[in-house]
């Protein structure tokens, strides 16, 4: 009886998510996502990515309820892009933090909610994580909010405020996991065989890029690593060799696909939250003036307001963390050709697909028309990201409507020839040509006029 | 202390962080040769290099002469007779220019040389005006690719009153100008020789990825733009694809001279060539080597039929776009087809970039 009270007892202690404990892995975290923040957005800075996707473009790929989200004239994109910048550094410094945080995320998801064109998982998870970070206390130790407010400092933490960014992360690799337990990925190693040819330029590796093992190592490796690395992070003895397996994964990652970006270096860093507080005491023990810090609040634990509603915002939050990575369910059909439900899930690196769209305007007495040429009206870039999703297709057409109006058109109407090739298989007619695309809606049901998959 | 390696690896992690930050943008890594141990791809782009591209510049460059001597002529004694002797000479160099016109990479594209030899239609009335002012600057970018290049002698010299207006007494302005673009296509393509004799042939046969600004990537994001220029400007355009099906006949290339369909013929076999690679490695065995071997022989038999849509095309294209329409039609389709396979599958297999940006997979 003893015993096994005990050991209920450990078990609600483990469950306990206010249980306090150790703030250090906080301040790892929001130090390491700040400097990788920073850096992330002065490379993008630097390579002229605010020109090219944020002012060039005279057309914007808004998401659906997002149409408000429009880009500043041109110095001004320059000036946000200032403003997060800066705001990560204070984020790294501990300094106004919660505004920082709060600048950054707002910033940041502005900047990502300005086209679809440029979407990547990573940029939805960062924005996520900045979500979470302007609710945590992470400026409460070792931080300069600190040594403005000795009386901010705090030691402990609520178990939660680590555990949820824990389970973040866990989503991110879970979901990129079962994302690639499909029969394109597993069993004919595709898009790993289109890709890996590419790389045959690289020392000692390059010669074996042609051959199928190889695709199909890679693409079962990646599967069971993005499935399970997780479990091997959360369990205390094999954290350190799991972390291993990290680094070395997403280096070889960054070597293989340098074209995916920060996605390699932004696991690489938000990582350590697996790492238990003594790890983190230890990383942070060769900080400059860590070990200097003065205790003014010895064992003070942080203590939120409205715990409630804390506990109910943080029980949503992981609901729909969890639901809409699920969301591609409830619609028909290949997920991989229509698209439906497949972005904000953790689907990375899943797919080789390419298309051309050829676009017709009439007026609807039939008495006009033309051909649309794209590149009058979209960047390269827009195009290519265009011509395979059907979203982004039926927002296009949408703006070649408006544009033809606007030149006195009746009711123009829009019609799109696009062609699709999916993982190698040939390409094929996309979506239905005979379709007034200016008259069809935005919807969250099924797309009819997207036409079935066929291999 | 059992911490501290897991300590040293985080270091090691951030490190790769910052050198991932710090290291140069794509399209440095470019002219950096990377160790070349693809023999496949070396040998493909050595061939490209040696026995297409190159050749074809210096074949360029040899027309491009004969016809200074030739305008030479015609402008030293206008006449009928003077006209005629151009005419062979021009067509021949127009001709040899659609075979230059796919590798719109590396040196051409960085001094726009395509832009500002071959834009059409040429802008008659600002040329005109350069020729009456004596005052024009071929250099500056897109707003003088129109009053240059071919498109303006063949306005220049096949115009219907081109005789009367060189042999007029004040023709010495019209004269210049007409020796002006010679030279100038002359000097870009001179420079564009050049580079490929001097260092480029090397950093274009070294490169090895399929990123952007790779060779591989280059050459095949050109065929897709190559077709696009057929598909809009060569055929689409001047047949009123873009004017609800009203004729823009002057708007073809090569209108004066009126051998627009034989330079879209030429332009299209080209680049059938460039697609085979010749008698050398090309894309297509490289398709061949990527295991699609139906899809390539779906892109060679599309390339036929293609070529014979336009050759079924009688020359003066701009009267068959009214007089045979159906012809233009199912030429237009053909191409359209072309441009698809090229721009999606081929596009796809060989699994070339387009853009430098991040892309975590389509």
């Amino acid at each position: 009886m003893a015993i096994n009270s005990k050991i209920n007892n450990h078990s609600i202690q483990l469950f306990n998510i206010n249980r306090p404990v150790s703030i250090a892995p906080l301040i790892t975290f929001r130090i390491a996502f700040g400097l990788l923040m920073f850096f992330s957005l002065l490379r993008f800075w630097w390579r002229g990515w605010v020109d090219t996707v944020y002012i060039q473009p005279q057309f914007h790929f808004t998401y659906w309820g997002f149409e408000w989200i429009k880009p500043l004239g041109g110095s001004g994109m320059h000036v946000v892009m200032a403003i997060v910048v800066i705001s990560t550094l204070l984020i790294v410094l501990g300094l106004f933090y919660r505004v920082a945080a709060t600048v950054f995320f707002l910033g940041f998801t502005y900047l990502e909610l300005i086209d679809i064109t440029t979407y990547l998982n990573h940029y939805y998870f960062i924005s996520l994580a900045a979500f979470i970070m302007i609710w945590l206390p992470a400026n409460c130790w070792y931080a300069l909010d600190v040594w403005r407010k000795p009386q901010r400092q705090r030691q402990w933490v609520p178990a939660w405020t680590i555990g949820i960014l824990r389970f973040q992360l866990a989503i991110v690799y879970v979901f990129a996991g079962l994302a690639k337990l499909n029969t394109d990925w597993l069993i004919l190693a595709e898009p790993m065989k289109t890709w890996l040819p590419g790389r045959s330029h690289l020392p000692l590796v390059g010669k074996y890029m042609y051959e199928e093992w190889v695709a199909y190592f890679f693409s079962w490796f990646g599967a069971l690593y993005d499935c399970f690395i997780v479990f091997f992070l959360l369990y205390r003895p094999t954290v350190r060799y799991a972390y291993l397996v990290v680094v070395i994964f997403h280096i070889a990652t960054a070597i293989f696909f340098p074209g995916i970006g920060m996605f390699p270096y932004v696991m690489i860093a938000v990582t350590p939250i697996f790492f238990p507080a003594s790890m983190h005491e230890r990383i942070l023990g060769y900080f400059p003036f860590y070990r200097q810090q003065t205790f003014i609040q010895e064992n003070s634990v942080y203590a939120f307001h409205f715990k409630k509603i804390f506990a109910i915002a943080v029980a949503v939050y992981i609901f729909l963390q969890v639901i809409v990575p699920l969301r591609f369910l409830l619609y028909p059909d290949h997920l991989f050709w229509s698209e439906e439900g497949y972005r904000f899930s953790w689907r990375v690196m899943l797919m080789e697909k390419a298309g051309a769209a050829y676009f017709t305007v009439r007026d609807s007495s039939h008495t006009n028309y033309t051909t649309i040429s794209n590149a009058a009206y979209l960047t390269p870039l827009q195009e290519k990201m265009m011509s395979t999703q059907p979203d982004m297709i039926l927002k296009y057409a949408h703006f070649l409507g408006e544009q033809y109006e606007k030149k006195g058109w009746q009711k123009p109407e829009v019609y799109a020839e696009v062609y699709v090739t999916l993982n190698g298989n040939r390409s094929r007619l996309f979506i239905d040509s005979t379709v007034n695309l200016a008259a069809a809606p935005f919807s969250w049901k099924h797309y009819k006029w997207i036409l079935p998959y066929k291999k | 202390m059992k911490n501290t390696w897991i300590t040293g690896l985080v270091i090691i992690g951030f490190a790769s962080v910052l050198f991932a930050c710090s290291k140069s943008s794509g399209s440095d890594d470019t002219n950096t040769p990377p160790s070349s141990n693809d023999a496949f791809k070396t040998s493909m782009l050595t061939n490209y290099a040696d026995n297409l591209i190159v050749p074809a510049y210096t074949d360029f460059q040899a027309k491009v002469n004969a016809l200074e001597n030739s305008v030479n002529n015609f402008l030293n004694a206008p006449s009928a007779g003077t006209l005629d002797a151009v005419r062979p000479v021009f067509k021949d160099v127009y001709l040899s220019f659609e075979r230059i016109s796919m590798p719109y990479l590396g040196p051409a594209s960085s001094i726009s040389a395509n832009n500002y030899i071959n834009t059409f239609p040429a802008v008659t009335a600002k040329i005109e005006a350069g020729i009456q002012s004596g005052a024009y600057d071929f250099t500056i970018s897109t707003i003088s690719d129109s009053i240059q290049g071919l498109p303006a002698l063949d306005y220049l010299l096949f115009s219907a009153t081109a005789v009367t207006k060189f042999s007029a007494t004040d023709a010495t302005n019209r004269k210049k100008y007409t020796r002006d673009v010679v030279t100038r296509i002359k000097t870009l393509s001179q420079a564009v020789l050049t580079q490929w004799n001097g260092g480029y042939r090397a950093v274009f046969v070294a490169s090895l990825k399929t990123d952007v600004g790779s060779s591989i990537g280059l050459l095949v994001n050109q065929f897709a733009l190559e077709m696009d220029r057929m598909k809009g400007p060569r055929i689409g355009w001047p047949f009123g694809k873009q004017s609800n099906g009203i004729v823009f006949a002057d708007k073809c290339e090569g209108y004066y001279a009126g051998f627009s369909a034989t330079l879209a013929v030429e332009n299209l076999s080209s680049l059938k060539n460039y697609y085979t690679g010749g008698s050398g490695n090309g894309i297509d065995d490289y398709l061949v080597l990527l295991k699609k071997d139906q899809l390539n022989k779906d892109v060679l038999a599309q390339f036929d039929v293609a070529v014979n849509a336009l050759k079924a095309i009688p020359d003066p294209l701009s009267a068959a776009f009214t007089n045979n329409a159906p012809v233009i039609e199912e030429a237009y389709r053909q191409v359209q087809k072309l441009l698809t396979l090229l721009k999606t599958d081929v596009a796809s297999a060989t699994s070339v970039q387009i853009n430098y940006m991040d892309n975590d997979g389509d």
